[in-house]
């Protein structure tokens, strides 16, 4: 279970809320009512001790105590009903104290002696043993003109603990059980609501440039999600016409730029070759012509890039030994550096399958060599390395030519960029070789990088996935 | 030989309707997709030049058109949009070259004489330019009676301008015959390989065979040169 995931968070979130919120009720309810049973107890004792000071121990002096340990026995049996009564004079000697109860519920001998008090009234709770607990409570009487005498009253709580302990185990094991149902179920819920979530989320994954015809599915709920794989979808729908409309636009421009290139073209091709015209006129016309077929090779060169842009590379793919390849093409391009007296090494691995567009893949070999075949001085020296490194093929081309400063290194990619434009060697191409080279590898989802030093050369890397064996 | 020429840039049909009557051609030029396809229903063309995007009627649709016919007429396809879907579409339904503008006319020509022949090409396994003989079975060239040593790809270039000599052919005709469509932007590699090539066939002797033709390309040539 992920727990960054919606489900997971908000009911952890609301589990938890809910236990706290439990918990504090029932504190609140087991004090309440310990408080109210306790209180209850202590009122009832409270009120017989009351009695016996008013009824029997104001006339103390005319019935004798002897009467009054009688009486108390008799209205209140406390051996019968197991309580504890107790009543001793104010200089600490016991006139009257009630038995052993019946049931043998407790042993009054436990009972300590009676403590002077200051205060007229006051309860205390004792522990006995057996981990029985008697409420006690003590009246301080004062009659006028009649010893003063304290009379104790006591009751067992057991009733009270039983009741208590037992509400202590329902809350104790009730509350986790009610949190762990609303909790899971809360969770499957949730679950269920956000199932289209993780529909709509696998589905988008799907969508790439190239199928932007497809849609999410749209769940008929009519809630939020419904809205927002509607709204999604719309915007996908945006997202299709334009792309849409830049193919018709780059299919247009690419019409209107040609047709006048043809015309500029043929009628100057007829120029050169018509003998009617002078020497002069004809070297003219060539000079022309030959500008013509720079402008459309650059034209071509910017179709080739929006093609890729457009994912044109993805419709040939096949798969191929990308160390033949580099072998085959440094072998083809051999005498364009030889001519500048440039030795090519070219170091493979045996076999290096990769899955791509071969006549691209191809290009960038070409583009790379060209482009260091251009920036190297004469008997210079380019090294073509093929190699696999953890799952990757690996295409280096190094040179030991003039190199690239470091701060145009980071846009040499860039279309039409030249990092000097006085650099000689030049004035065929546009500086949109290595930016074909960019989009290419983009299209296969390779990284290419690439550095340099001044004066001691540049080396430009291509890290591809390799093929399975 | 009568071609009919659908092209409705009115300069482009121009300049290709002139080349072609240049080389003794009879061209009829249609500048719409409709009336090609009536003109193309009556007469019987020897080759068709058809452009992809015409009013009326769109190229491909003329194209079909022809083809449901089962026409046996070369057909070549002008286009100045290009991508793979596009051609294969028009090969699939019965294109038989396609050339992408711009072009050079060289190249134009080039390809519309290939269609023509189609049937019994010059299959003469030694071919004669002056006195220089390529022996296409043994690759063995001979200039003079002396043999000359060329590298693979030197003889494809040479071989591959023999097949037509005094004709021009341009730099992107010969990257394409003789390296492949990734060389495409590369075009100077042409021009190290011919003058290496010049060096071995041409340099020990006073007629220069290998002829650059200044913003076109380069043609292998028995005329003397002006």
């Amino acid at each position: 279970m992920n727990p960054r995931s919606i489900s997971f968070r908000l009911v952890a979130w609301y589990a938890s809320w809910l236990a706290g919120i439990f918990l504090l009720l029932s504190a609140v309810l087991y004090l309440d009512l310990r408080h109210f049973l306790e209180n209850d107890v202590r009122q009832a004792q409270s009120r017989r001790a009351h009695q016996i000071a008013n009824a029997l121990l104001t006339h103390v002096k005319q019935t004798g105590e002897a009467n009054v340990a009688s009486q108390t026995k008799d209205w209140y049996e406390p051996e019968i009903n197991d309580r504890f009564i107790r009543i001793t004079r104010a200089d600490g000697t016991i006139f009257y104290a009630s038995g052993q109860p019946n049931d043998g519920s407790f042993n009054p001998a436990e009972v300590p002696d009676f403590t002077p008090s200051s205060q007229l009234e006051y309860s205390r709770k004792l522990k006995l043993s057996g981990g029985k607990t008697l409420l006690l409570v003590g009246l301080n009487v004062q009659s006028p003109g009649n010893p003063s005498y304290l009379v104790e009253f006591g009751e067992l709580l057991d009733p009270v603990e039983t009741m208590l302990k037992h509400l202590f185990l329902q809350l104790a094991f009730g509350l986790p059980l009610a949190v762990f149902i609303i909790a899971g179920g809360g969770f499957l819920l949730l679950r269920r609501a956000l199932t289209p979530v993780e529909q709509i989320t696998r589905a988008a994954e799907r969508i790439t440039q190239h199928n932007l015809s497809e849609r999410l599915p749209v769940a008929r709920t009519g809630d939020e999600l419904a809205r927002l794989s509607v709204s999604l979808n719309r915007m996908i729908a945006r997202l299709d016409e334009a792309f849409q409309n830049s193919k018709r636009f780059v299919a247009d421009a690419s019409h209107d730029l040609r047709t006048p290139l043809t015309i500029l073209r043929g009628e100057l091709e007829s120029f050169a070759e018509d003998a009617r015209l002078t020497a002069e006129l004809r070297e003219r016309a060539a000079s022309m012509l030959e500008e013509a077929v720079h402008l459309s090779k650059i034209v071509e060169q910017l179709f080739t890039l929006s093609r890729l842009d457009a994912g044109e590379a993805r419709t040939e793919w096949t798969r191929f030994d990308l160390a033949e390849l580099a072998k085959i093409t440094a072998d083809q391009m051999n005498l364009l550096a030889e001519d500048k007296g440039i030795s090519i090494s070219c170091e493979t691995s045996q076999t290096m399958p990769v899955e791509g567009d071969r006549v691209r893949l191809k290009q960038v070999v070409v583009n790379l060599l060209d482009n260091a075949i251009k920036y190297t001085p004469e008997k210079g020296a380019i090294q073509l390395r093929v190699h696999g490194v953890n799952g990757h093929a690996i295409l280096e081309v190094k040179d030991n030519g003039i190199g690239i400063p470091s701060e145009a290194l980071p846009h040499v990619f860039e279309r039409f960029y030249r990092v000097d434009k006085t650099r000689s060697g030049e004035s065929e191409s546009a500086g949109l070789g290595l930016s074909i080279v960019k989009s290419i590898c983009a299209a296969h989802g390779a990284e290419v990088e690439a550095e340099s030093n001044v004066g001691s050369g540049s080396c430009f890397r291509i890290k591809l996935t390799a093929a399975k064996h | 030989m009568r071609i009919q020429l659908v092209e409705d840039e009115k300069k482009v049909a121009d300049i290709i309707e002139r080349g072609l009557k240049a080389e003794r051609f009879a061209v009829d030029v249609y500048h719409d997709g409709q009336s090609a396809w009536e003109a193309a229903d009556i007469y019987n063309f020897d080759l068709i030049i058809l452009d992809l995007m015409l009013p009326k009627l769109s190229g491909t649709e003329v194209l079909e058109k022809i083809r449901r016919k089962n026409q046996q007429v070369p057909i070549l396809i002008l286009t100045a949009r290009d991508g793979m879907a596009d051609k294969i579409k028009n090969f699939e339904t019965g294109a038989d070259d396609y050339l992408t503008k711009p072009f050079a006319f060289a190249e134009l020509l080039l390809r519309v004489k290939a269609l023509l022949r189609r049937g019994p090409v010059n299959r003469a396994s030694v071919v004669r330019v002056a006195d220089l003989e390529i022996d296409r079975l043994s690759q063995n060239v001979k200039r003079g009676g002396k043999k000359i040593e060329l590298t693979a790809k030197e003889y494809s270039l040479l071989e591959y301008l023999a097949t037509n000599p005094g004709r021009v052919f341009s730099r992107t005709m010969i990257i394409e015959h003789v390296w492949d469509q990734s060389f495409q932007g590369l075009t100077n590699i042409v021009d190290v390989y011919v003058r290496h090539l010049r060096e071995k066939v041409d340099d020990a002797f006073s007629v220069k065979l290998l002829r650059t033709v200044r913003g076109v390309g380069y043609s292998l040539n028995d005329e003397v040169q002006t």
